[in-house]
């Protein structure tokens, strides 16, 4: 859950939260924090400082311990991020260098805000007003000009405390006073210009603002799946350019909300259609909006709530643009968004401007309501935007058919390509191209931002896991990203082979799912199979097969909300790929699993020969892993999913997105790509071309590679279903048959 | 007597080396963060900044040799350069690093390699001081560290 919050209360209540080291500060007479203030709270605050400059980051550490501040220092962006994503609420404050030799300051700056929806200041000995500015629009909570100086360090937990009280707070916190306060007391002069610039971009309507919701002192509000369903539509209906939050406000008629609250979700929406459509991958991959690191899950739930269409068509109308970039396509974008949990909210204070090249996933799912048949062509066709990089305006995609190609891709920021965005690879790319999905990165097409996407993705799958259903947990999310997206996928007939590129997430798996089923045909619309796809796609295959074999079997007792259907399902099949998984996934994925369920239970979704059986219940698993961190640190052994032809999808899907490139509608090229792109692997695994095998990866060791892209991570279950994975795919279209489990999978590749 | 000698000595080498210039405020606030749980903690970073920015200064001596010059890549080793060095506070090696960077937005090759030559300079010159400071410091004990510090 969120951490945030536990630790607002710990404000509230004086226990002092975290580990704070033990109060070294004493012992000299500097000048400590431990003085100043509250004791209990800014001790143990935890802080991840971010500098490639290991002197620097030494004189920093030790002051923050000075501070009694609970202190983890790291010198690449890249592993900061994937520390962040795999401990979720471990963090307070992240304090990060501006220049770096492996990530951009401002990107990694984003992708958190966006991610982990955590306060973040930057540092820099360039103080040059413009420089400044940027770290104020990018969202960053603070500027600190090197030299940093105790002074500077020792109040940084007021951002901390500003953001609980803006969170915790009910809708109509007095945030903005507090916000004014606060802001100035900030320690640089620089900062103080942005509290005013913040405020102001409060009330901008326009997509320009690029604050994260931690810096936006608006009256929080819970943007639940419906709400966010709601703005989406309203957003379409108005056309991206010209809405404006007073007039969907008009259109959502919605009581309870404000224009604030709308003009900061329209932000967070725009910013992150804008990262799907055009961003480069940066690697970053929006994670799906995980808002908060727990937020994250929460909005899960709501993407699950998505999944979990109680009727067929789930229109996976996010919004349009919701492409979230993450590859889960799920609706984890909306899940900020769906639910009402804070973490919904930080999801949908996702400043869709930005760029969620993870995030796409979010938009696709936040149609929740995916409609199957329309959607699913949409999405398909918005996939083979996306792939080509045209996706302008994710809103195209994003409609509910893009919004599943969104999904789809998830990995890591891929799906936001739906949009057309290149990078995204999200899984749009994939047919297209024919070639394997970049990952992300190099193509234009969606890209998924492998390595960042992939977190992305699974953040968002968390999220969306989480968030939704209440049964889902937020683990689920993930893979309820998968599952919307996997049905888009259904429907369309995407085939997405199953990438099985080493799912990394189970989600994933579902999404490709989706896609691949095609046959299907957008039944998937009501499987919100937690794609955890998105993640890297490969997760596809699991996904897919899970939703597949739901019907197939007809074990699984669709609407069940746990697994156990699927369970027991997959038991039998028991060399199924994700046995292992799912037996696992009781714990956590069990809401997923229905919701792959449901899907299945579509009739639709029966029809698809998805014999994914044992994928279903290993999506849950997969996307416990997820949500353990983002990377794929399944227990459960990945499996890297080649895909056959030749074509390199990259199973691996490393999270990033993946790209869809599905012009021809969701081809399971295109979206086990994305699938697998989703960035779940980081290039590496993917690099080779057609994987006839699946590899089976350590955990550990697709963590490595995962992070940070790689969202899904697809696990196959066990060598047995790896080898079955193996087995088969020779025929089909890019796909084969478990033996093992008669489940389907389809090797997504490349070229769609 | 040998101690309180030491000690002050140690105290009127630091002095100079703020009146001269060479050192600034921040090398107060490294003198704070030195407590019981790293007694040597200024040294080490002073250390680790020698370390570095003669790592640094290597990579752009190299840089300035290339042809083409890359004044962007020049300008962010440099911009890294200052950033240690006022981190450590060693201010006239930061005005040199400011010099540079001003020449390299110029692309002035001449006036790069120049205000560079400088800079090697100055670093040469606050290494050998710094290094005698915390030589006595070392003879002046641990113990006394923070006091002399705190000054």
């Amino acid at each position: 859950m969120h951490a945030v919050v536990p630790f607002m209360m710990d404000i509230i209540g004086t226990e002092a939260t975290g580990s704070s080291p033990p109060p070294s500060a004493t012992t000299d007479g500097s000048n400590t924090c431990s003085s100043a203030a509250a004791p209990q709270f800014p001790a143990g605050l935890r802080v991840l400082v971010v500098d490639d400059d290991p002197l620097c980051l030494k004189i920093v550490e030790k002051m923050l311990r000075h501070c009694q501040y609970d202190v983890t220092t790291c010198s690449r962006a890249a592993v900061a991020l994937s520390l962040l994503r795999e401990r979720k609420g471990a963090f307070d404050l992240v304090l990060s260098d501006v220049y770096m030799p492996d990530m951009d300051g401002f990107k990694l700056l984003e992708l958190i805000g966006l991610e982990m929806d955590l306060p973040v200041i930057m540092m820099s000995a360039d103080d040059s007003k413009d420089v400044v500015l940027k770290g104020v629009t990018h969202g960053a909570v603070d500027y600190m000009t090197k030299p940093v100086r105790m002074e500077g360090v020792k109040n940084i937990w007021q951002h901390v405390a500003r953001k609980k009280m803006s969170e915790v707070g009910s809708e109509q916190t007095a945030s903005v006073e507090e916000n004014d306060g606060q802001k100035k007391v900030s320690e640089d002069g620089d900062n103080a210009s942005s509290g005013n610039v913040k405020r102001k971009k409060d009330e901008e309507d326009e997509n320009e603002g690029r604050e994260d919701s931690s810096t936006i002192k608006k009256q929080r509000v819970v943007w639940s799946v419906d709400l966010h369903q709601k703005f989406v539509s309203a957003v379409n209906q108005l056309g991206l350019e010209r809405a404006v939050p007073k007039k969907i406000l008009e259109i959502m008629k919605v009581p309870g909300i404000t224009r604030e609250n709308v003009a900061s979700h329209l932000q967070k929406y725009r910013l992150y259609l804008k990262r799907l459509s055009g961003q480069q991958n940066q690697g970053r991959l929006d994670t799906p909006f995980q808002g908060t690191s727990d937020a994250a899950y929460g909005s899960i739930g709501a993407v699950s709530g998505f999944v979990l269409p109680k009727k067929n068509h789930m229109n996976l109308h996010v919004g349009t643009r919701q492409v979230t970039s993450t590859g889960i396509g799920m609706p984890v974008d909306h899940m900020g968004y769906f639910d009402s949990n804070q973490q919904i909210s930080n999801a949908a204070r996702m400043i869709p401007g930005q760029q969620w090249t993870g995030h796409g996933q979010m938009n696709l799912i936040t149609g929740t309501s995916v409609n199957t048949e329309s959607q699913q062509s949409q999405v398909l066709q918005t996939y083979g935007n996306m792939s080509q990089q045209s996706c302008n305006s994710a809103a195209s995609l994003m409609n509910p058919s893009s919004s599943v190609c969104a999904s789809m891709s998830f990995s890591r920021g891929s799906i936001s390509s739906i949009n057309g965005q290149s990078r995204n690879s999200i899984v749009m790319q994939m047919p297209q191209q024919g070639q394997h999905f970049p990952i992300s990165r190099q193509q234009n097409h969606l890209s998924i931002d492998v390595p960042r996407q992939a977190q992305v993705s699974s953040q968002l799958l968390n999220r969306v896991a989480g968030e939704h259903d209440p049964r889902l947990l937020s683990n689920m999310s993930q893979q309820v990203l998968c599952n919307d997206i996997g049905r888009s996928f259904l429907n369309r007939e995407v085939r997405l082979t199953e990438t099985l590129s080493t799912t990394s997430y189970g989600l994933v798996p579902q999404v490709l799912y989706s896609g691949l089923q095609n046959n299907y045909t957008n039944d998937t619309v009501g499987n919100s199979y937690p794609l955890v796809s998105s993640m890297g796609t490969p997760n596809l295959t699991s996904t897919i097969m899970f939703q597949e074999c739901v019907p197939s079997t007809g074990l699984l007792d669709p609407m069940k909300p746990d697994l156990g259907g699927v369970k027991d399902f997959t038991q039998t099949q028991s060399d199924h790929l994700f046995d292992d998984h799912r037996i696992k996934n009781e714990d956590w994925n069990f809401p997923n699993i229905s919701h792959s369920y449901e899907l299945a239970q579509h009739p639709n979704f029966r029809q698809n020969n998805t014999n994914f059986s044992s994928s279903i219940s290993a999506p849950s698993d997969r996307i416990a892993a997820m949500k353990d961190g983002n990377t794929c640190s399944f227990n459960k052994e990945f499996y890297k999913i080649r895909s056959q032809q030749g074509k390199a999808e990259r199973l691996t899907c490393r999270n990033n997105n993946v790209p869809f490139d599905n012009s021809a509608g969701l081809p399971s090229d295109g979206i086990a790509d994305l699938i697998c792109q989703g960035g779940l692997f980081s290039d590496n695994f993917l690099q080779g071309d057609y994987i006839n095998e699946i590899d089976l990866l350590e955990p550990k060791e697709l963590a490595g590679e995962l992070e940070p892209d790689f969202d899904l991570v697809i696990q196959l279950a066990t060598i047995e279903e790896k080898k079955c994975l193996t087995e088969e795919s020779a025929g089909s279209n890019n796909g084969f048959m478990c033996v093992v489990c008669s489940c389907f999978f389809f090797i997504v590749f490349g070229d769609g | 007597m040998e101690y309180s000698n030491l000690k002050r000595q140690a105290t009127s080498m630091k002095q100079n080396l703020f009146d001269q210039g060479y050192l600034d405020e921040q090398f107060y606030q490294l003198e704070e963060l030195q407590d019981d749980v790293s007694p040597n903690f200024v040294e080490e970073v002073v250390s680790l900044f020698f370390k570095d920015s003669s790592r640094l200064m290597a990579n752009i001596e190299q840089a300035l040799e290339n042809n083409p010059r890359d004044f962007n890549k020049l300008d962010s080793y440099m911009q890294q350069f200052k950033g240690s060095s006022s981190s450590i506070g060693a201010s006239k090696l930061k005005s040199e690093c400011i010099q540079f960077h001003e020449k390299c937005g110029e692309e002035n090759i001449e006036g790069c390699t120049r205000s560079f030559q400088k800079v090697k300079r100055e670093h040469g010159i606050l290494k050998k001081k710094l290094e005698a400071y915390f030589q006595l410091m070392r003879q002046v004990g641990p113990g006394d560290r923070a006091t002399c510090s705190s000054n």
